[in-house]
């Protein structure tokens, strides 16, 4: 059986529909667009076709409407705006100017995606698809090449499989960056049938989203790889383990297995080999502990999601007991891509150790949040810089935190880093699955700290000691810091603390849950000691241990702070000095934040 | 296989955990959620030991032997985390006499602030092991993080529970209450009626935990005697027998 051609016609009209966009109104600009779509008589144009497509990454602009072949990009675009779309860009008219993409540095208002700093400096592998094609649609992965590596494979020996994904150096992208293919070796040469392959889509760290844009963006890449990857080791059955959260992921991957199963992709003798395999998708129940492996296979088996002990290997001994064969999305996804273009060319990018590129999420204080792929290596700088436009305007990068809360906070100071597996553990931190949050001046670090550990403490899954009470206790502590109670010796006892969660946890989540702590305590010390020594925030966020006032000398009476005061706090008339009353004011910081003249101070206590 | 155990070469059955090779010959290493009827959970950590090559620092309940393998069960390393857990555990059930007397043993600090003084649970989740392999399976460690406890779905009677009270007696710091008033047995917020026997009188199970076990050994006794009338039963039984 070959796999049937298709094409991609010339004239698409792609409504991004990734979940930021969805959330700004993206499918009623689709349903506007459709409709108004199904009016145009065929004779008159060629026939121009609406998409819906996975995130075009970046989110921060969305909805995003790309006209082909002309290659128009329109920004934050409203069902109310299609009419104009439909009645002048379509018909050959100028772009709309208010809908395009204006850069916040440079002031260009531009229009071909090619010329966007965001894109034009990325290099996309794993996102491929991802925004080009109709997730839904099998014909669309088809046009793009798709299962085509899959065909490759079936005529390739198990063996050659792997050795070929041994030498394009892939490491697994969830998180902790084990050789792919030495992983998969381990598995083949277990012995025990039947064998299980597993993907993991269980993204959960705080800011991250990358897995969830491939799954509903481009579904079939990671059933692709996944096919691969069984062929490899020789597995019968897959399953693919998503966090319910994810509703749109889940209704893309189910109608991609469907239709691969259909199409002879899945199922018994795929393509006439007489190679066999089958997926089923698996729900999870929205626990960030079952993201770690043994956890995420004991609740595929229908026990309580806790990990277990990892001094067997799952790919000797995994999901019922049998070898098992588990990995990330991401890392699925770059199987077909490395299948078709040679281990070689993929090895061509990428560091001395990680290879490849790494797709990030970028949140927090940056001015083009989203979704970014970049070689391997890639300093941070580059990744916030120049492709996420940097800090907001008047505000200054502070850290990065990366690798969610397994990961540490980078300071501003080494962001030239440059990204990979080794580079960023060295530092104190972790690629994790590759969250990226972007801290400016107003970010307390003792708080953040805090913060991952409330985090931890509720999503720990309470069933080794150091991890369930440690993590209470440093969450204890912390929160005594931001409250202006700590003393030097907490500064020890976190240490402490640290050392026996890293030595003494069970899983990965409990021995790198010290990350944000010692990576803050390390780099931002000052930070703590003013909390503990002068309790003053520094940032004016701990609103025990602030006091917003403001400078007479700098005030010029704007009013502008007035405005905004949630609690009416501010007193002052129009070009007059104004005056913060203290027993008032909540310390929100909104003063702060809408000063123009740098008027408002943060003190202390 | 061969092992050495703190300089002590010893003779490991393979397949063994460090923990079981370590107990045959002798050694100690502490535990407070290993129970030999169970096996090794993981839970509580104090059994971390080192072991070599390479070095590291392991669970010895789960994990099994080597050959050649070179195990320390003490070390300034292992003591420090020992003496930490026992703190951290101490901070969580600091009403239970078996964490007072660890917090003596270990010298651990006692924390300024503990979380519930009435607290003398310590989630070695002995009890659920005991009602999953004897009992129904009617209590489980439930929720997650530091929210996590022991308890029966949803917090309310458990339909499952035969009120036996075995997890109340392996517990080993008396964190399950149990009492009996007027021939009821009271646990998990459930009553039991007590079935007397018809020997000696005395109340010594529920109705419930009877037919439980008759129904599981495939044996219905008329009227079940209580443990001592059995035994003195059986006694009398074989004493009669012509020799």
């Amino acid at each position: 059986m070959t796999i049937p051609e298709a094409s991609l016609s010339t004239h698409r009209i792609l409504v991004c529909c990734g979940t930021g966009c969805l959330a700004n109104g993206a499918w009623e600009v689709y349903q506007a667009l459709r409709s108004s779509l199904q009016g145009q008589p065929a004779s008159v144009h060629p026939v121009r076709e609406a998409v819906a497509t996975g995130c075009h990454g970046l989110c921060a602009r969305g909805p995003f409407v790309r006209i082909l072949p002309d290659d128009i990009v329109y920004c934050q675009v409203q069902a109310g705006d299609v009419a104009e779309i439909v009645a002048s860009t379509l018909e050959g008219g100028p772009p709309i100017k208010r809908l395009l993409f204006r850069d916040a540095q440079t002031k260009q208002v531009l229009t071909r995606p090619e010329d966007f700093p965001f894109y034009r400096q990325q290099h996309k592998i794993v996102l491929r698809n991802v925004g080009e094609i109709d997730p839904t649609s099998l014909q669309d992965y088809l046009a793009r090449g798709g299962y085509r590596s899959l065909e490759k494979a079936l005529l390739m020996e198990p063996d050659d499989i792997i050795n070929e994904v041994i030498s394009a150096g892939l490491r697994g992208r969830g998180g902790g960056g084990f050789p792919t293919g030495v992983k998969w070796r381990a598995c083949a040469q277990a012995s025990g049938a039947p064998r299980y392959i597993i993907c993991n889509g269980d993204e959960g760290d705080p800011g991250a989203f990358m897995d969830e844009s491939v799954m509903e963006g481009d579904p079939h890449s990671v059933l692709e790889g996944m096919i691969i990857g069984a062929r490899a080791v020789n597995a019968s059955q897959g399953f693919i383990y998503v966090r319910d959260e994810y509703a749109r992921s889940i209704i893309c991957l189910q109608k991609a297995i469907e239709d691969a199963r259909h199409a002879g992709f899945l199922g018994d003798r795929i393509l006439n080999s007489d190679f066999s395999f089958d997926v089923e998708l698996v729900r999870g129940g929205g626990a960030f502990v079952c993201g770690e492996e043994t956890a995420l296979m004991a609740s595929i088996e229908g026990s309580i999601g806790e990990p277990r002990d990892k001094y067997r290997y799952p790919t000797e001994s995994g999901l019922w007991g049998q070898p098992t064969l588990i990995n990330n999305v991401e890392t699925w996804a770059n199987i077909p891509y490395i299948l078709d273009k040679g281990a070689a060319h993929f090895a061509s990018l990428g560091t001395a150790g990680s290879k490849g590129t790494k797709v990030f999420s970028v949140v927090g204080k940056a001015v083009h949040t989203g979704l970014v792929e970049v070689p391997m290596g890639s300093s941070l700088r580059h990744i916030i810089d120049d492709i996420a436009g940097g800090a907001p305007w008047g505000r200054q990068l502070k850290a990065v935190q990366i690798g969610g809360p397994s990961g540490g906070c980078i300071p501003e100071a080494m962001l030239d880093l440059e990204v990979d597996f080794d580079s960023l553990t060295g530092a104190g931190a972790m690629m994790g699955s590759g969250g990226i949050i972007v801290m400016d001046d107003r970010t307390c670090m003792v708080e953040v700290a805090r913060y991952y550990m409330e985090f931890l403490a509720g999503e720990s899954c309470g069933k080794c000691l150091p991890c369930r009470e440690g993590i209470d206790y440093m969450l204890g502590i912390l929160t005594r810091l931001c409250h202006g109670r700590g003393t030097e010796a907490d500064l020890e006892r976190l240490q402490d603390i640290c050392t026996t969660l890293q030595a003494a946890s069970l899983c990965n989540l409990g021995k790198t849950a010290p990350n944000p702590v010692l990576s803050t305590v390390k780099y931002f010390r000052e930070e703590y000691l003013a909390h503990i020594q002068e309790h003053r925030c520094p940032a004016g966020i701990c609103r025990d241990l602030t006091t917003f006032s403001i400078d007479p000398d700098l005030c010029n009476g704007c009013t502008l702070c007035l405005k905004f005061c949630p609690v009416d706090a501010i007193e002052g008339a129009a070009k007059q000095v104004h005056v913060i009353d203290q027993t008032r004011c909540i310390r929100c910081g909104e003063c702060f934040e809408q000063c123009r003249q740098d008027a408002v101070v943060i003190g202390g206590r | 296989m061969k092992i050495v155990i703190d300089g002590r070469e010893i003779e490991a059955q393979p397949e063994s955990t460090i923990l079981e090779a370590a107990q045959a010959a002798g050694i100690f290493i502490p535990t407070l959620c290993y129970h030999p009827a169970f096996g090794g959970q993981g839970h509580c950590r104090m059994c971390m030991v080192e072991v070599e090559p390479p070095l590291r620092l392991v669970a010895s309940c789960a994990h099994p032997v080597f050959d050649g393998m070179i195990v320390r069960t003490t070390s300034p390393t292992l003591e420090k985390i020992r003496q930490t857990l026992v703190m951290l555990l101490y901070r969580r059930a600091p009403a239970s006499e078996l964490m007072g007397r660890l917090k003596a043993d270990y010298l651990a600090r006692a924390e300024l602030w503990v979380k519930d003084p009435m607290e003398s649970c310590i989630l070695c989740r002995l009890c659920v092991n005991a009602c999953q392999s004897l009992g129904p399976s009617a209590i489980s460690a439930s929720l997650r993080g530091t929210q996590k406890r022991v308890t029966t779905p949803y917090d309310e009677p458990s339909p499952d529970c035969i009120g036996c009270a075995t997890c109340a007696h392996i517990c080993p710091t008396g964190a399950i209450p149990v009492r009996v008033e007027n021939g009821q047995r009271f646990i998990w917020n459930k009553s039991f009626e007590l079935v007397h026997c018809p020997l000696c009188g005395e109340a010594f199970a529920t109705r419930e935990q009877l037919q439980y076990t008759a129904a599981k050994s495939q044996e219905l006794a008329e009227s079940p005697l209580c443990e001592r009338c059995r035994r003195l039963e059986a006694a009398q039984h074989w004493g009669e027998l012509p020799l």
